[in-house]
């Protein structure tokens, strides 16, 4: 250490143990600042400002300025309150499924072995750690809510003012919403099941909101915050009272932050420490392990169905026993990540098709779970060598599944496009034509993703490295988009439009053969390698 | 040790460290089940069991890091996380724990000052010269040894005031001068009123101890004298070395 870095102890030794906590808080914080390089702080900013100045352009260009017709206001305005106020209710109940579990603060270890044993608050030891955290969400929220808002307003009635401030301030409240309730779960310490049944509570009435055309929910009443401009101030009660329910939420999160469980925050630190440095090195298949152990999402000990006894293709009943043993949860988050495919699709027909881009990464990410028994197997290169065939076999067949499964969830989001869109036959004609090799691309993304070597071109160059990690998730956003597109662009009826997407669907495939070349090189190089 | 017992609250009567009781069970695995104890002031027990038997968990359960699923235990009279029982209360355990941005003398400073440290510079310089930690007070976590990290977290926990001092495994990657010198501070702690639990396989610990407490799949089988005898009875020696 040199000479700067022992000064900055000094200020350590204090009479009282609160205050010997924030000089210690304080002396860290110089020291992280004396240590951080401001060019390269600088060049980050610049990177990102430049990033965000080309999105916001191909933003602006890509969603079309026309002003919405009365029908299209009209139904916004009775049913976007319920959507939006539904969409906040699933946050929350992954805020309390998180808190129940010690999220949402990740403390350090050493924070826990020695300021929160220590005979000071633990209120007051916390307090810093979670404002900290409410700060940066909330100020990230409002400005994705005022940008929002910037491109809203030009097609919805009301003044730039009313649209930027209601976005902006529903921006600020969801993840105050959901940090509310995961301090308010955590602090208060409510047993997983007692925090899952109450934010399935909040969503099944924000449910009844939308099929009863009712503003009753405290999601509800944000989402009539985020609408605000289009009800003529009719829903400036509702609006006002969920912002005062989730700031209520909040004080109460905070006032009870002291009761956080050490059993659970030690955890959470060990887990949150390895998360972060598995994402510093882009090694996403950890990333999920971890987050799995994270949210103490394990595999059922009794199968939803047993499989009948039988010897032949045993490759595929594995991954159907893997399958059959999926937690609720994990169930849950794939048919929610298929429902939400399916409403962008459809927003992407009714408002700009930049919004196909995200049905693809939204299936990936459901298709990363799917790919499980391939990716188990691939974690084990010693027990995967002692098999009586090739590696690159082995991957071939373990694609089989999870492609017939990721068909499934796409077929679900086929069906939840049908229903939410106006056209249910233009949504399944399409969705029926393009699911064979969207679905094999998206396994095959998963695969090639869940496969990855984090390490293995980090050393010849970051970029490269980087370019690999990242190539799945875009032949997983390309391969769903072209089929989208191509039914969009073309003119004529359903037919034509289902006939478009078919015809690209030879495309489709190739990146899926791509995908399986691929893996068929990986397996066989390090076989070799094993050899 | 002078001054490490004065902060410390509690009736006069009530032994520093009482379980009744105490459980803890993991979806139906049992760590440690139905677990009674008492560890009365100036007493040093020896925690042994082959692993698994349970002794990480009843420190972790007295430390207030575990929430108990069955008994009670009660630090200084009170709960384990209460301030009561985090102020009586000093836990080395097995895998030390650093700030990574902290010095060694850093963290002895702020834990000092936590914990309301009587002249801590005083205290803390000699922890660093008996412990052999001269020349490493600048140093970070990081940069430690396996013994160094160890008399780092051992002058942590002996820093401070407390009554109750509960180790797991504190000769762990010791050389032999630095546990004769870890023997003294515990027979110095000792004689100044903590109550001391130490969890060990070894049998100089046990031989020092003036009590022994084994456990075996999370229950309670043995507790009395470290009578070398009765604890061949119990456990084979490659469950504990030399017994």
């Amino acid at each position: 250490m040199d000479a700067a870095d022992r000064s900055a102890g000094k200020v350590l030794a204090a009479g009282d143990p609160v205050a010997a906590m924030k000089a210690m808080r304080a002396a860290r914080r110089r020291r992280y600042v004396a240590r951080t390089d401001v060019m390269e702080v600088l060049y980050r900013v610049y990177l990102w400002a430049l990033g965000a100045l080309f999105g916001l352009a191909f933003l602006a260009g890509a969603l079309h300025e026309v002003p919405a017709g009365p029908s299209a206001v009209a139904g916004i305005r009775v049913h976007a309150p319920a959507v939006i106020g539904l969409a906040v209710a699933v946050l929350v109940l992954a805020g309390l499924r998180s808190g129940a579990r010690g999220g949402p603060l990740a403390i350090e270890a050493a924070e826990v072995r020695y300021t929160l044993l220590a005979p000071v608050s633990r209120r007051t030891a916390l307090r810093p750690a979670a404002l900290q955290q409410l700060r940066v969400a909330t100020i990230a929220g409002a400005v994705l809510g005022a940008l929002v808002g910037n491109f809203v307003f030009r097609r919805f009635p009301g003044t730039a003012l009313e649209w930027i401030g209601s976005l902006a301030a529903f921006g600020a409240l969801v993840p105050i919403a959901v940090l509310g309730a995961a301090l308010l779960a955590s602090g208060r310490r409510l047993r997983p099941a007692l925090a899952a049944a109450l934010g399935l509570a909040l969503v099944g009435w924000s449910v009844l909101d939308l099929a009863l055309g009712r503003h009753s929910s405290p999601a509800t009443m944000l989402g009539d915050l985020a609408t605000l401009p289009l009800q003529h101030g009719a829903s400036a009660g509702p609006a006002g009272l969920g912002a005062g329910l989730v700031l209520a939420l909040l004080a109460v999160g905070l006032l009870g932050i002291g009761g956080l469980g050490l059993e659970a925050a030690r955890r959470r630190a060990d887990l949150v420490a390895e998360m972060r440095f598995s994402a510093s090195v882009q090694d996403l298949r950890t990333v999920i392990l971890l987050r799995r152990q994270l949210a103490s999402e394990h595999p059922r000990r009794t199968p939803w169905l047993r499989l009948a006894g039988g010897g032949a293709h045993p490759i595929w009943r594995r991954a159907w026993q893997s399958f059959l043993r999926w937690p609720v949860v994990r169930i849950g988050r794939v048919l929610v990540l298929a429902v939400a495919a399916g409403a962008v699709a459809v927003a992407g027909f009714s408002q700009t098709p930049v919004l196909f881009a995200l049905p693809g990464p939204l299936l990936f990410v459901a298709a990363l779970d799917l790919i499980e028994p391939l990716a188990q197997e691939m974690d084990h290169p010693s027990r995967r060598l002692l098999l009586p065939l090739p590696s690159a076999v082995l991957v071939r067949r373990h694609l089989l599944a999870p492609a017939v499964a990721t068909g499934v969830v796409l077929a679900v989001a086929a069906v939840a496009a049908a229903a939410i869109g106006g056209n249910p036959a233009l949504a399944l004609g399409v969705g029926a034509v393009s699911l064979v090799p969207c679905a094999f691309v998206l396994a095959c993304a998963a695969a090639v993703s869940a496969t990855n070597d984090p390490y293995e071109f980090a050393l010849m160059a970051p970029e490269m490295s980087q370019a690999v990690n990242f190539a799945p998730l875009l032949f997983a956003a390309g391969g769903v988009f072209l089929p989208l597109f191509a039914a969009w662009k073309v003119e004529g009826g359903d037919g034509a439009r289902v006939g478009a997407a078919f015809g690209v669907a030879p495309i489709v495939a190739g990146f899926a053969l791509i995908g399986v070349a691929v893996l068929t090189w990986r397996a066989d190089k390090r076989e070799r390698g094993a050899m | 040790m002078s001054g490490a017992i004065e902060a410390t609250s509690g009736a006069v009567d009530t032994p520093p460290l009482v379980a009744h009781g105490l459980g803890r069970t993991y979806d139906g695995y049992i760590a440690l089940g139905s677990f009674t104890v008492e560890v009365a002031a100036g007493e040093l027990v020896a925690l042994i069991g082959p692993n698994g038997a349970g002794k990480t968990t009843f420190l972790n359960l007295a430390a207030g890091l575990l929430e108990p699923t069955a008994g009670r235990i009660e630090v200084a009279g009170q709960p384990p996380g209460s301030l009561a029982a985090r102020r009586a209360l000093s836990y080395l355990p097995d895998s030390p724990v650093f700030y990574e941005d902290l010095s060694v003398a850093e963290h002895l400073e702020y834990v000092a000052a936590l914990h309301g440290t009587e002249g801590p510079t005083a205290r803390i310089e000699e922890l660093i010269g008996r412990l052999g930690l001269d020349g490493w007070e600048d140093a970070l976590g990081a940069e430690l040894s396996k013994g160094m990290k160890q008399k780092a977290s051992i002058a942590l926990a002996l820093v401070r005031p407390f009554a109750v001092l509960l180790a797991d495994e504190p000769l762990d990657g010791l050389d032999p001068p630095s546990r004769e010198v870890l023997f003294d501070l515990l027979a110095e702690t000792r004689a100044a009123g903590a109550a001391i639990v130490v969890s060990t396989h070894r049998p100089d610990v046990i031989a020092a101890a003036d009590r022994c407490v084994a456990l075996r799949d999370g229950r309670l089988a043995y507790d009395g004298a470290p009578d070398p005898a009765v604890l061949e009875r119990l456990f084979d020696a490659s469950e504990l070395e030399g017994a």
